[in-house]
């Protein structure tokens, strides 16, 4: 379909790791030049990143900018790179946040100034690999490689118990995503005879696709058991299985109730970068990996476990926003609204659903900015105190006029205020749920969630910012640096922009929605609804299998058939 | 003994032109002997080198070692591309697999001189000796790479274990380095025992030491004399499960391992368990197919050797030691390869979870290429991150720590990263390699390994491997935390040699380039044939 090819997206994953390398090669006591290299680095990437948004068109198709090399091809696995929208849009997140990562520790980080900066910057490649790879080996290399860099961010510049945190951080998502590892090598030899198997996401989309509809046929109406192929046989009775693993490995990085009790650690722990990359891109490839891989991979499996996967996201909103309530440690509690919110990105996604789904993309870039700057904000206010406790700090607002508009912009941003980015995501959440197959009572959990969300954020301000100075040390804070309030800004200006024009992001959005809905009502259980039958019709086709980079490729061998070569 | 007459004339029938007339020989059945003979040379040379040299400096002996071991694997690399096929009247194997483990073991067996180079010369300790007892145990190697009779399968073994020995002995001075050698020498004399004797029972039985005639006859007679066969071959497979350090042979591994020469634990780790698993796959391929049973020995064997070796691993805070049982966890892995090798014969065995379940319809055409691949693979991937992990340790061992209770203590390691980043870097690199972290070496070998395991249906061995490594990851970890998160204590560093830091320098490249842009590499491996019976 697309044959055109774009080696725009390998400047967008590799830069930010060229300039690591310019790091290291610079003398580790300039402090200053290590910086502004960094800096210069992700600045690049954010124009990169900008452009690769603005070549994205929203009506063209599913995979865009796309580029593929041959790269260890005995294992069926190859190089290719690609975004759809969604992914575009995770990508410009990602790339803004970066200078900003940079800025928020310019003077936080005084001591191995140089390997912090080259971890930001491999992560930053490792975040970009992943949101582009459209190779699921590939995706799978990015997806582990991220845990490195960030391992080291937590474990050498974090707080205290900073290696207790990274260690539960490393563990807790290597459990998961090898067993992915295994279902994914155990879907790779189910997907076709010898010689025709690839780990590409589209030809393995596309192999499995017909096993699914038989899979979700035999689950209606068991006279369609009979004479399945042995494909679809292997995915009916294994599905499960399979589907646990990766929904596991996503859960965990989610994180969703029960596994979610390495963030809370891992967030207090970590430094203001750690926090904001973690909290801004790192949770969604958990979202992200649901989105692409696990739903659309095995939809039999995605509905038939979707109320287990509902009631646990409900929980994670639920217990997440009243774990709020009891917390006095400021990190620890933006970390549980984490999972509070992170819930909603879940339970939009698991409607099934046009209006849900959307909610829950849009929830996704929410999450990265509002709670990006939650951390970041509160950042600041630790890098001059160096107190995490509600109770050391009141009456901030005097000192800090500006620091405490921003703070309350972003909390009504995280509280969903009308008017800013938060209010479209779950409104659009919410309405979903209404509208879909799922219970009401679900629907009125959630809201419940959001309420909750308004009393613990509005609490933090009341006691953080309002009331009685009641430490003589706040009396005197500075408020915010030039170079903290250019940190800052682009945060709060985007709360805005999101919250009053969202089209042009929707627009974006709007066709990964409609094929990620699509693909998964491919196996639902009564396909009664109009609106489901006509997304079908409209939207589902196989994907294409995309072209090969002309120049690289020898012509003599085949994609997808290892074993001719000599 | 219950050799019948028949059986007896049998015996001599299979065997006529070595009894009748003088075999010949076509030049090419000796060239993967070649390496071989190139480092048997060679060693004699540097024994007699202590002889009969008049020269002060001993540089040299080192600088040999490892140009014979580089020359000799250039002619194993060569030899990969030789045809498939008996030599020697039946008693060697000449094929792709035997050429890459003699390659590893040529590898091994540079790297380690190389590293004795300088940690050798650190204690005034120089002798052509120790070289030339390396380059024969990597002959010994070699040779057991190509061995397919019982008796050459034997001597080989016994060649690159008695050298071996003495190499672990060899820092006299240090009384952990007798007691290892001391150790090795005892039990691996027992294992060898062991296994020689399972030899002659299985020759009673069947008449034949060749492997390829022992595939024919052991059906006929494991149902003739199953009370002279399944000893015999029970007692062959412990033997070699000995030497490749499988529970519950494991226990001599972490003295051994500790006690002897830093280098010379590189060379066992990374050489001797290439070797021994070219000899337990040699057997293994030859015996497997004839009853189910190999299969659930072999899945259990891999399943208790991942998870002992993992746990003990994590209570260990001497990190020799450490290391000495992650190479047990290691092995545990290769197992889930060894026993996916024979698995499409006995599809469908409900043996719980470690049964195979029928994935994809795998053929012994199919699943052995892959399988074997995925040993190799991970035989060199290991190979090459252990050399370069023991070679960490050799680079800050001083030796003034040498007998001391704490000499490998994890706080040996505290804040190597501010003190020799290079070092921690690259230690950082082998850690995360051998904890199958992608981008590196070790995560293609799990990869390849695992997708053999999957492909083979042994889903649940598979999904055992994956837990324990990820168990695993934690003590690896561990090293990384006490490298780059712990102060640095101000004693000095002991001093530096640039073949110590080749070492480190090639192995910590190798582990990158080869886990991202393995490039012709995997081609190779994947015409590495194996000679299997049929």
């Amino acid at each position: 379909m697309n044959a055109s090819s774009s080696p725009l997206l390998n400047y967008v994953v590799f830069l930010p790791m060229a300039f690591a390398f310019l790091v290291l090669l610079l003398p580790g006591n300039e402090k200053g030049q290590i910086r502004f290299a960094t800096l210069l680095g992700m600045l690049v990437n954010l124009v990169t990143g900008i452009w690769a948004f603005a070549a994205f068109n929203p009506a063209g198709s599913e995979f865009q900018l796309e580029y593929r090399l041959f790269w260890l091809s005995d294992l069926g696995i190859s190089y290719h790179l690609g975004v759809d929208g969604l992914a575009v849009a995770l990508v410009l997140l990602t790339a803004l946040l970066g200078p900003l990562v940079v800025l928020s520790s310019w003077r936080f980080v005084e001591e191995r100034v140089k390997e912090f900066h080259v971890c930001l910057l491999v992560l930053q490649t490792a975040m970009m690999g992943a949101l582009c790879s459209l190779d699921v080996m590939l995706f799978y290399i990015f997806f582990e490689a991220m845990l490195i860099p960030m391992y080291f961010l937590i474990g050498v510049f974090g707080s205290e118990e900073r290696q207790k945190a990274a260690l539960k951080f490393f563990l807790y998502t290597l459990v998961g995503s090898l067993l992915m590892l295994l279902a994914l090598l155990w879907v790779f030899f189910l997907s076709g005879p010898e010689g025709t198997r690839s780990f590409d996401y589209a030809a393995l989309y596309n192999n499995l696709m017909e096993a699914n509809r038989e899979v979700s046929l035999c689950m209606q109406n068991n006279a369609h058991c009979s004479n399945l192929s042995a494909t679809a046989a292997a995915l009916l009775k294994w599905g499960p299985w399979m589907f646990g693993a990766f929904a596991l490995a996503f859960a965990i990085k989610v994180p969703m109730f029960p596994v979610h009790t390495w963030l809370p650690d891992a967030h207090v722990q970590a430094p203001v970068a750690g926090s904001m990359v973690l909290a801004g891109v790192l949770l969604k490839m958990g979202t992200f990996g649901f989105w692409r891989y696990a739903m659309p991979l095995f939809p039999a499996q995605a509905w038939a476990y979707q109320n287990v996967l509902v009631a646990l996201s409900l929980i994670g909103i639920v217990y997440g926003a009243l774990m709020c309530l009891a917390q006095k440690d400021i990190k620890k509690l933006i970390a549980y609204s984490s999972v509070s919110h992170m819930g909603f990105c879940m339970l939009g996604m698991l409607t099934f659903q046009a209006e849900g789904t959307m909610g829950a993309a849009y929830q996704m870039l929410n999450h990265g900015v509002s709670t990006g700057a939650l951390f970041l904000l509160f950042g600041m206010l630790y890098e001059r105190r160096h107190l995490r406790n509600m109770t050391d700090y009141g009456g901030i607002a005097k000192a800090m006029p500006i620091f405490t508009v921003f703070f309350l912009i972003i909390t009504f941003s995280s509280i969903a205020v009308p008017g800013t980015n938060g209010f479209v995501g779950e409104f659009l959440v919410l309405l979903g749920t209404f509208k879909s197959n799922l219970p009401l009572w679900a629907g009125i959990l959630a809201t419940t969630g959001v309420i909750f969300g308004a009393a613990y954020m509005l609490w933090v301000v009341q006691r953080v910012f309002f009331g009685p100075v009641t430490q003589q040390a706040n009396a005197g804070l500075k408020d915010l640096r030039f170079r903290e309030f250019v940190t800052a800004l682009p945060l709060v200006l985007l709360v805005f922009v999101m919250g009053l024009k969202p089209q042009p992001i929707l627009e974006v959005l709007s066709p990964s929605v409609k094929r990620y809905v699509a693909r998964v009502h491919q196996a639902k259980p009564n396909p009664e609804s109009n609106t489901a039958r006509e997304l079908l019709r409209m939207h589902v086709r196989e994907l294409p299998t995309p072209k090969l980079a002309q120049a690289q490729v020898d012509d003599s061998q085949p994609l997808n058939q290892p074993g001719e070569r000599q | 003994m219950s050799a019948s007459p028949s059986l007896a004339s049998s015996m001599l029938s299979t065997m006529p032109a070595s009894t009748a007339s003088l075999p010949s020989f076509s030049l090419l059945e000796f060239q993967p002997l070649l390496p071989a003979a190139i480092l048997a040379v060679t060693a004699m040379l540097l024994m007699l080198s202590e002889a009969f040299s008049v020269s002060k400096s001993r540089s040299y002996q080192a600088i040999l070692a490892a140009v014979a071991s580089v020359v000799a694997g250039f002619l194993a690399f060569q030899n990969t591309q030789l045809p498939v096929g008996l030599i020697l009247d039946g008693r060697g194997v000449m094929d792709g697999f035997s050429s890459w483990i003699t390659l590893i073991a040529c590898f091994a067996a540079g790297m380690s001189s190389l590293l004795a180079f300088g940690f050798f010369r650190q204690r005034n300790a120089e002798r052509g000796e120790f070289y030339g007892l390396l380059l024969f145990s990597a002959a010994g190697m070699s040779l057991l790479a190509v061995s397919n009779e019982f008796i050459t399968l034997f001597v080989n073994l016994e060649l690159m274990s008695l050298a071996t020995y003495a190499l672990a002995a060899f820092w006299r001075r240090s009384s952990r380095s007798v007691e290892a050698g001391f150790k090795y020498f005892i039990l691996g004399a027992f294992a060898s025992a062991i296994l020689i004797y399972g030899v002659a029972l299985l020759y009673g039985a069947t008449g034949t030491t060749q492997l390829d005639m022992l595939h024919h006859q052991l059906p006929k007679a494991l149902e003739d004399t199953p009370w002279l066969t399944w000893p015999g071959l029970i007692l062959v497979l412990a033997g070699l499960s000995f030497k490749i350090a499988a529970v519950p042979l494991h226990m001599w591994t972490p003295d051994v391992y500790e006690g002897a020469p830093t280098p010379v634990t590189a060379l066992m780790s990374a050489g001797i368990k290439a070797a021994a698993f070219v000899a337990l796959v040699r057997v293994v391929l030859h015996v497997g197919d004839s009853s189910v049973v190999f299969l659930h020995l072999l899945s259990f064997l891999a399943a208790i050797t991942m998870v002992v070796g993992n746990l003990l691993a994590i209570a260990q805070r001497n990190v020799k030691r450490m290391l000495a049982y992650s190479s047990i966890a290691h092995a545990g892995y290769i197992l889930i390869g060894v026993a996916a090798l024979f698995t499409a014969n006995h599809l469908g065995n409900d043996v719980g979870v470690l049964s195979a379940t029928n994935v994809a319809n795998p053929t012994a055409e199919t699943l052995r290429p892959m399988a074997l691949q995925g040993i190799l693979f991970y035989l060199l991937s290991y190979a090459i991150t252990v050399v370069g992990a023991f070679g960490v340790l050799a680079a800050i061992e001083k030796r003034e720590d040498d007998g001391a209770a704490d000499a490998w203590d994890l706080n040996k390691l505290s804040g190597l990263a501010t003190r020799r980043p290079g070092w921690a870097l690259a230690m950082a690199l082998f850690m995360f390699s051998m904890g199958g972290i992608p981008s590196t070496i070790g995560f293609l070998g799990k990869l390849y390994l695992f997708k053999a395991g999957i492909s083979a249906g042994l889903i649940g061995l598979s999904v055992l491997g994956v837990l324990a490594s990820a168990a695993g990851m934690y003590y690896y970890l561990r090293v990384i935390v006490y490298m780059y998160m712990k102060p640095s204590p101000e004693t000095e560093m002991g001093a530096r040699h640039w073949s110590t830091e080749f070492v480190l320098a090639a192995s910590a490249v190798a582990v990158v380039l080869l886990g991202l842009l393995p490039g012709p590499l995997l081609d190779w491996l994947r015409q590495a044939a194996l000679f299997a019976p049929n």
